[in-house]
């Protein structure tokens, strides 16, 4: 991608203002998407995205500066207009130890055919479409991207990584000519092409289509304040949002969370373990090394209610005086990386997933998530439940629709009373300052003592 | 390579295979500085580029897109593959040469500020918001950016358009303390008010200040006054509802309702020469076209792009769109709003007597569902009692759906604001609506 020699031009054009630090990051990336409507192939788009990030540091003080064209004259352009925005005492740059993490995948998507990725986009729409008459449309993206990094600094990283990753989503449309809903699901692995292996493309569109229909002749969810029971898998959505981001240097440096100054006391109760783990082989949100160049590693977040751990980043770790964690991400080249998510999960406890709803005279039990959002500074957070029963006596009494979940991350992770036996996980796309980034959340089934649930219907 | 040379070759390479071919190149710069007490904490300047390429062979169309300028003929063989897998049949004309209205970018003596002119700009702005009130603690976000972007479209029927526009804007973020309590909220100001640093910071800290000691009301059913605002965003979330695309995948609660009743005495206008944003043409190249799209609550049109309105037998409505360059041409509103009345804010507060004043809505991604018209929020507001504001009122949902709400609108404002521009920008009055229901402790 650049030899040694210019990367070292490009450093030291980054450091003629005094920056004691200069990273330059430089991507090469592919992607196809294969959408399918109505069931006929209705878009095929191919993208490729090149170009390179040069980011100083003066202390704590940073420039960033971006650009599509990666030839030498842009490249120490773009150096010395990150230089100019700051003054410092001046570094040196150590001579590089390259690092090759890459792994070439067992089918590079470049080898693929686009008829294989239409039949794995049809079959999901097979797969929803036939579900039930009432699905009035399903729509399917056969997703892959293949992208090639390198990140080098004048510490002497020198490290480059190929990430594969793939996704089928499906959005299945349920109608009864009254009224609508929808479901959807999206299965993907950080892997090359290999990785729809592990997908029943038929399967997955089923079953967005069932959450679609079960939706549709569900009553309003009413609104009220009760226990909830939340499924494993994109479950985990509820540890995100309420823990995950108020952990990350980007919100605790600068205070802006309700975790800072928190660590070794205790912020959930006894049965919540949770970690961040970008090691796990083939998965969403897996990397072998960090934007920064740093190797992925697992971290403890939280053991048995006494937070252990943040989320780091160099910068996040100079001003928090601490050291990285693994965790620096980005979209891509044109955004500075910052401390983010990678797989993020509770840990396994010992409870039983039918007592939860079992023991239980009102609550919610939601199966299904949507997204949600968090301000890391009140620990305030929102996510909407797109599949959900009520339960009443220990019973699941009916499905019911368009709830969604409110509260504060501190109360409810120390609300979990329940944590189930197997983790399993749901992945998505997580929205930060550094852009969009695939992530993987996960817990067991848990059940949360009280949560605000907001619905617009009335008495069941 | 130049563009002009990059471009040739497909152009060629589409003839040789006898299909058409269409370019849309966009290039831009950027420049953004963020403070922290009063020093310069990160600062982003940049130049992008990119082309996104359409080729269109046997009524079909493929995509690709690249930022190297160095292997034409690999963008157009990915292109040319990609629109052999479509099936598809609906037919997706190609214009050729416009003629375009001349189009003028309002005044912005922003854009033409040195760095080193931006940046105390932006530490204005940080100490007026730490001066505005002795509760601010600290500054969490304080933001000045300047963007240039130009789109160039051309293809093989002979058009080739090309605008430019620029963008600025300021946005700070106070962190407010009283007693045990921490809030935080945000205000910004856009092109030639960006550098009205005072005015954005006093917002922004009477914004936040008046959330303290806010707390839930009771679950129920309640009138509501949604500011405008935050009424914009909700509307900004329900755009795709409107796209004629959407529709005619059943994926709309619009579909089939052209020309039928669908909200209350609402007029909902896309204007894409709106003086605030104004443009030539849309990212088919289609002229401007400013229409009407509810009238006192009739849906008059859903949005067009060429395809969505061949299918339907109309013209297109100049609402084109790509996400990115890279992306498959989509239908999106450009200057997109609710037509004010004429009804003062204060008026609207009395109107309202008994209800919830709505400020901010969180969970815009995901609590609004644009295929079903269905919502349900986290929100912030106020209590109003006897045509009166009594206390804030915090960790509460709201709930409803979109139509149905407007199908209750008792009172619309004069006061249209339009939010911060993504791909469209929308734009409300604050309004009184009959009956929503609420969720809270």
């Amino acid at each position: 991608m650049i030899t040694h020699d210019r990367a070292y031009e490009v450093l030291r054009a980054a450091q003629e203002t005094g920056a004691d630090f200069a990273e330059l990051f430089m991507e090469d990336t592919r992607a196809n998407n294969i959408t399918v409507t109505r069931g006929e192939v209705e878009d095929a788009a191919s993208s490729h995205r090149h170009g390179a990030g040069i980011r100083v540091f003066a202390g704590i003080r940073t420039a960033y500066a971006y650009t599509a064209d990666t030839s030498r004259g842009a490249l120490l352009e773009t150096a010395r207009a990150a230089a100019a925005a700051i003054r410092g005492d001046g570094g040196t740059c150590a001579p590089f130890s390259p690092r090759d993490c890459r792994v070439i995948p067992r089918i590079p998507f470049a080898d693929v055919r686009n008829d294989r990725r239409v039949k794995i986009a049809r079959d999901a729409y097979d797969g929803a479409a036939g579900y039930s008459s009432e699905i009035v449309q399903a729509m399917t993206d056969c997703i892959d991207v293949d992208s090639d990094i390198l990140v080098c600094n004048t510490e002497g990283v020198f490290a480059r990584d190929r990430r594969c990753r793939m996704r089928l989503f499906v959005r299945a449309v349920a109608s009864d000519g009254k009224s609508t809903q929808t479901g959807h699901e999206g299965p993907g692995y950080g892997m090359g092409f290999e990785g729809f292996d592990r997908i029943d493309a038929a399967d997955v569109g089923k079953r967005a289509a069932e959450c679609a229909v079960t939706m549709l002749h569900a009553p309003e969810c009413p609104a009220a304040s009760l226990p909830v029971v939340i499924d494993g898998g994109f479950g985990g959505v509820i540890f995100h949002e309420a823990c995950g981001h108020s952990l990350e240097a980007t919100s605790v440096s600068r205070g802006n969370s309700e975790f800072c100054g928190k660590l070794g006391m205790k912020v959930a109760a006894d049965c919540v373990s949770a970690v961040d783990d970008g090691t796990m082989p083939g998965e969403w949100g897996s990397l072998r090394i960090d934007d920064e160049g740093t190797p992925t590693r697992r971290n403890l977040l939280i053991e048995h209610g006494i937070l252990r751990g943040y989320l780091v980043d160099r910068l996040g770790g100079l001003r928090m005086n601490m050291p990285v964690t693994g965790s620096s991400r980005r979209q891509n080249y044109t955004y500075a990386p910052t401390s983010r998510m990678t797989n993020t999960f509770i840990l396994p406890g010992e409870d039983d997933d039918d007592a939860m709803i079992a023991d239980c005279p009102e609550g919610l039990y939601a199966k299904s998530m949507g997204g949600g959002s968090v301000n890391p500074l009140t620990g305030e957070f929102n996510f909407s439940v797109s599949e959900c029963y009520w339960i009443r006596d220990g019973k699941i009494l009916t499905p019911v629709r368009g709830a969604t979940l409110i509260g504060r991350g501190t109360q409810v992770i120390a609300r979990i009373d329940r944590v189930g036996k197997t983790m399993t996980m749901g992945q998505g796309m997580c929205g930060s300052i550094s852009g969009s980034i695939p992530t993987n959340v996960g817990q067991p089934r848990i059940r949360v003592s009280e949560l605000t649930i907001g619905g617009k219907g009335g008495n069941l | 390579m130049s563009f002009e040379t990059f471009r040739d070759t497909i152009f060629t390479l589409a003839r040789d295979h006898g299909a058409q071919a269409e370019l849309y190149y966009v290039e831009g710069d950027t420049f953004t500085v963020r403070i922290d007490r009063q020093e310069v904490d990160s600062y982003t300047v940049a130049k992008s580029g990119g082309v996104g390429l359409r080729v269109q062979h046997d009524r079909r169309d493929g995509y690709a897109y690249t930022e190297s300028f160095d292997n034409p003929h690999e963008l157009f063989n990915k292109a040319f593959d990609n629109a052999g897998t479509i099936s598809a049949s609906d037919e997706h004309p190609m214009n050729g040469a416009q003629v375009y209205q001349d189009v003028r970018e309002p005044e912005n003596p922003t854009l033409s500020l040195t760095a080193a002119e931006k940046i105390e700009l932006a530490k204005a702005l940080e100490r007026a918001a730490l001066a505005a009130d002795p509760r601010v603690e600290r500054v969490a976000y304080d933001i000045i950016s300047t963007q240039r972007a130009s789109t160039r479209i051309c293809n093989t029927r002979g058009l080739d358009a090309y605008q430019t526009e620029g963008f600025s804007y300021c946005y700070v973020s106070p962190v407010m303390r009283d007693g045990d309590e921490l809030r935080d909220d945000a205000a910004y100001r856009v092109n030639a008010e960006t550098t009205d640093v005072e005015g954005c910071a006093q917002e922004a800290v009477r914004n936040t200040a008046r959330q303290f000691g806010g707390k839930p009301v009771a679950p129920g059913k309640y009138r509501v006054l949604w500011e405008n605002v935050s009424l914009a965003e909700l509307l900004s979330a329900f755009t795709p509802m409107f796209s004629a695309e959407r529709a005619q995948h059943n994926m709309s609660p619009l579909k089939d309702k052209e020309g039928r009743k669908v909200a209350g005495e609402v007029t909902i206008i896309d204007d894409p020469l709106y003086p605030k944003y104004p443009r030539a043409f849309d990212a088919e190249g289609t002229p401007s076209i400013t229409k009407t799209v509810v009238e006192r609550g009739v849906l008059k049109t859903l949005l067009h792009n060429l395809k969505t309105a061949k299918k339907a037998g109309c013209a297109s409505t100049s609402n084109a769109s790509r996400r990115s360059a890279g992306s498959p041409v989509d239908v999106s509103p450009s200057q997109f709003y609710i037509a004010p009345g004429e009804v003062p804010y204060t008026e609207l507060v009395k109107t309202l007597g008994e209800g919830l004043i709505i400020r901010d809505v969180m969970g815009l991604h995901a609590g609004v569902n644009a295929v079903t018209g269905e919502f349900s929020l986290l929100a912030k507001g106020a209590l109003v009692e006897n045509g009166a504001e009594v206390r804030p009122v915090e960790q509460i949902t709201v709930s409803g759906t979109f139509l149905g709400m407007l199908e209750q609108t008792e009172a619309v404002g004069n006061d249209l604001k339009f939010g911060l521009p993504g791909s469209s920008v929308c734009g409300a009055p604050s309004m009184v609506f009959g009956s929503l229901m609420v969720s809270g402790k």
